[in-house]
């Protein structure tokens, strides 16, 4: 069963478009990168899933649940843009978003705390909000997103204002959700984060679908691969093998563009017979080349 | 009602009724009508004016000596009340009234009369004084002035003068006022129970605006702190709105509790309280006694302070939702605060004559009907006025519509940052699905 399906959303805010018959379901226990640029209906989307707007066609389901009653307190949902009372204590603030989740009191209680003791916020539990640093706000934050148990977790630039430590932190919980089979909507611009934890992504631009799919699948699809190789001699035989589109000199190092043809293999027996290898590496393409690539051919096709 | 207002509800009472300020504010609160009430009453009882003097220029030579006597009211303290100085004629009138303007002038008199030389005739007398707004002193001079030019015309057609004098002295009438309620007749004075629809509907002045834009503030906050973004997927913004008005409906409420009740023990148990400490004086017990704050007097001014406040903070709390920025807020609230203010200054007129047809039709304005109609219903107390159930239908109605034209902006205006909207944008935003 899909833990999100989304079926054909549009909306149009007055004469802007901003999400375009957009269609996509989400497996339980993936996590999924929802990228596009700045504008491209990343956040409308969100908002549409959450039932904040309202699509003006199509569906959204969680659980085959289409009513928003039933279907927010299974969505944890971590706003780019997040704040919580500065006047409230850290206890006080995650008891309200508890019972925002329709928890109980008795329910409430055991999380709050060990979530706070998970995090190393216990001590801070009777401290107002503007009393704590801004990683721990954050922090707290995603505590309050996490606190229910939800079955979807929605985080949009979850690690903004996180140093490595605390980001690490938020990783594995993130990791130990995915193996209890919570799905994950991972937005973000931050393509490193998104390459290292996403299963599947879905790129889009003016609200449409613009690259989706299984992150190893959308980079083979996207085909090239480049070899990184650093040798000592003469690098002329490569111009015999076939496959190879060019070769970018670097002085002792070369980098290899290759197309879909190509055999890596070949070319590393073959470098072994013409000059001292000191390096080869096989570099898939990053999933920041294939977003600042595809992005470029849209603006091209579109110009 | 659902969980997730009742959460957001009591968030917004627990955690403001817990501050300082409030309990501060609470207990201050009845202090400071008690500090007004308290005012009232020994304004009341305490004021002392001083004796006035005037001159007297009596044209007609008939008149003066007369009223000169007839003047004998006395200030509460002993002093007499006026006192005339009959001025002599020994100079042409033109200086002696510019030697009595400079004498005004230079405070050695309060004012004077000029009686005409055929007074019986023109009835008139030029009063002329720095100050001429004293209705009672000008009734009385008026009063005493037409008994006895009454009594000199009466004498002239030949009537003895003796009998005149026994018949007028037994015509004079006082008038008691009583007010005629189903459970009989109670005697209440026009200034009593305007003086207690003052006060309470000042309270309710008070709550209303403070209350309206601390919800106000309150929503400002949740969208510049981005808390709106961090909540919204929790909570439909109807219940966050809703919520969030009830929540702090119910601080305004613990405040009125706070002071009805003191009131209503204040006057129940002064009289008592005060001849102990042996502080009473016929005039501030009459005044207590014509206090009538009775219970049902306090259910109508709950229910007005509701209704009221609902409209009111809707209206707050949708400048909230468009705006932001505070200062933004408080440019954008003028309009509300002079609305509520108008109400309220109409409700001084509307409060002495609340049977009208303008006090009638004034309270079945929404914007006005809180502080109007419940100023009508506290000086007609325990009479219903008319209109009561109409007005409170009218309210109920534009509460139930406002609201929801409310909700829909401010589901809009929430999530939306930068350039603040037009008016004709947030209406736009009403018809958003």
């Amino acid at each position: 069963m899909n833990v999100l399906e989304v079926q054909s959303v549009t909306k149009r805010f007055s004469a802007l478009l901003a999400v375009d018959r957009l269609s996509f379901s989400i497996q339980e226990g993936r996590v999924f990168g929802l990228l596009g640029p700045n504008g491209a209906g990343k956040t409308t989307t969100i908002r549409m899933i959450m039932h904040i707007i309202i699509p003006d066609e199509g569906k959204v389901s969680v659980l085959e649940k289409t009513d928003p009653v039933e279907t927010t307190n299974l969505i944890g949902y971590l706003p780019e843009e997040r704040g919580l009372y500065r006047k409230m204590k850290v206890g006080d603030i995650l008891f309200f978003l508890c019972s925002l989740k329709g928890l109980s009191r008795s329910d409430a209680r055991p999380r709050i705390d060990s979530w706070l003791e998970r995090l190393d916020l216990l001590d801070w539990k009777n401290k107002k909000l503007e009393e704590l640093s801004k990683g721990m706000q954050q922090k707290l934050l995603f505590i309050g997103t996490v606190i229910h148990d939800p079955k979807l977790l929605i985080l949009d630039e979850p690690f903004m204002g996180l140093d490595p430590v605390n980001t690490q932190i938020i990783k594995d919980i993130l990791l130990e959700q995915k193996k209890r089979g919570t799905s994950i909507i991972f937005s973000t611009h931050l393509m490193d984060n998104a390459e290292k934890l996403c299963d599947d992504i879905l790129l889009i631009n003016h609200g449409r679908d613009v690259l989706s799919g299984k992150l190893s699948e959308v980079k083979n699809r996207f085909g090239r691969k480049n070899i990184i190789m650093e040798f000592d001699g003469d690098d002329a035989f490569l111009q015999k093998i076939p496959g190879i589109i060019r070769v970018n000199h670097y002085g002792r190092a070369s980098e290899i563009v290759m197309d879909k043809s190509a055999d890596p293999q070949q070319i590393l027996k073959a470098a072994a017979k013409n000059v001292a290898v000191r390096k080869f590496e096989i570099k898939e393409p990053s999933l920041n080349d294939i977003f600042i690539e595809t992005m470029k051919s849209r603006k091209d096709k579109t110009a | 009602m659902n969980k997730k207002m009742t959460a957001v509800i009591r968030r917004e009472y627990i955690t403001r009724a817990k501050t300082k300020g409030f309990i501060i504010g609470t207990l201050l609160f009845p202090l400071i009508v008690g500090l007004i009430l308290g005012g009232v009453f020994i304004f009341m009882v305490l004021f002392k004016p001083s004796t006035k003097t005037y001159a007297l220029v009596d044209q007609s030579g008939v008149i003066g000596q007369t009223f000169q006597n007839m003047l004998d009211d006395t200030l509460s303290n002993g002093e007499p009340k006026h006192r005339m100085i009959l001025t002599e004629m020994r100079i042409p009138l033109d200086s002696l009234l510019a030697n009595l303007q400079n004498q005004v002038r230079d405070k050695k008199l309060d004012g004077y009369l000029v009686i005409p030389p055929d007074i019986l005739e023109t009835r008139e007398v030029i009063y002329s004084a720095r100050n001429v707004s004293d209705f009672e002193e000008q009734g009385d001079f008026s009063g005493v002035l037409s008994y006895i030019v009454g009594n000199l015309r009466l004498e002239n057609q030949g009537l003895p003068a003796d009998r005149i004098r026994q018949e007028m002295s037994r015509s004079r009438v006082r008038l008691i006022s009583r007010q005629i309620t189903d459970k009989g007749e109670i005697e209440k004075n026009a200034a009593s129970s305007f003086i207690l629809a003052y006060i309470l509907t000042y309270m309710m002045l008070l709550l209303m605006m403070g209350y309206g834009q601390t919800l106000m503030r309150s929503v400002v906050e949740e969208k510049t702190q981005r808390i709106t973004e961090t909540i919204i997927a929790s909570i439909r913004p109807r219940d966050l709105l809703l919520g969030k008005m009830i929540g702090i409906s119910a601080l305004g409420l613990t405040q009125l509790f706070v002071v009805g009740v003191i009131m209503m023990l204040l006057v129940q148990f002064i009289q008592p309280v005060l001849v102990n400490l042996g502080l009473q004086s016929p005039g501030l017990m009459a005044v207590i006694k014509q206090i009538h704050f009775t219970v049902p007097l306090f259910g109508f001014m709950i229910v007005f302070f509701l209704l009221g406040y609902f409209f009111f903070s809707g209206l707050f709390a949708g400048i909230g939702a468009m705006v932001n920025t505070e200062d933004e807020g408080q440019q954008y609230q003028m309009p509300i605060i002079f609305l509520i203010l108008i109400g309220y200054f109409m409700m001084f007129a509307i409060a002495r004559h609340p049977e009208t047809p303008m006090a009638f039709w004034t309270s079945l304005i929404p914007v006005f009907t809180p502080m109007v109609m419940f100023a009508r219903i506290a000086v007609s107390d325990p009479v219903l006025p008319s209109g009561t159930w109409i007005s409170l239908g009218v309210m109920v109605l534009a509460n139930f519509l406002l609201i929801r034209i409310i909700t829909k902006v401010y589901r809009v205006g929430i999530l939306m940052y930068g350039k603040k909207p037009s008016f004709r944008e947030a209406l736009k935003w009403i018809r958003y699905k």
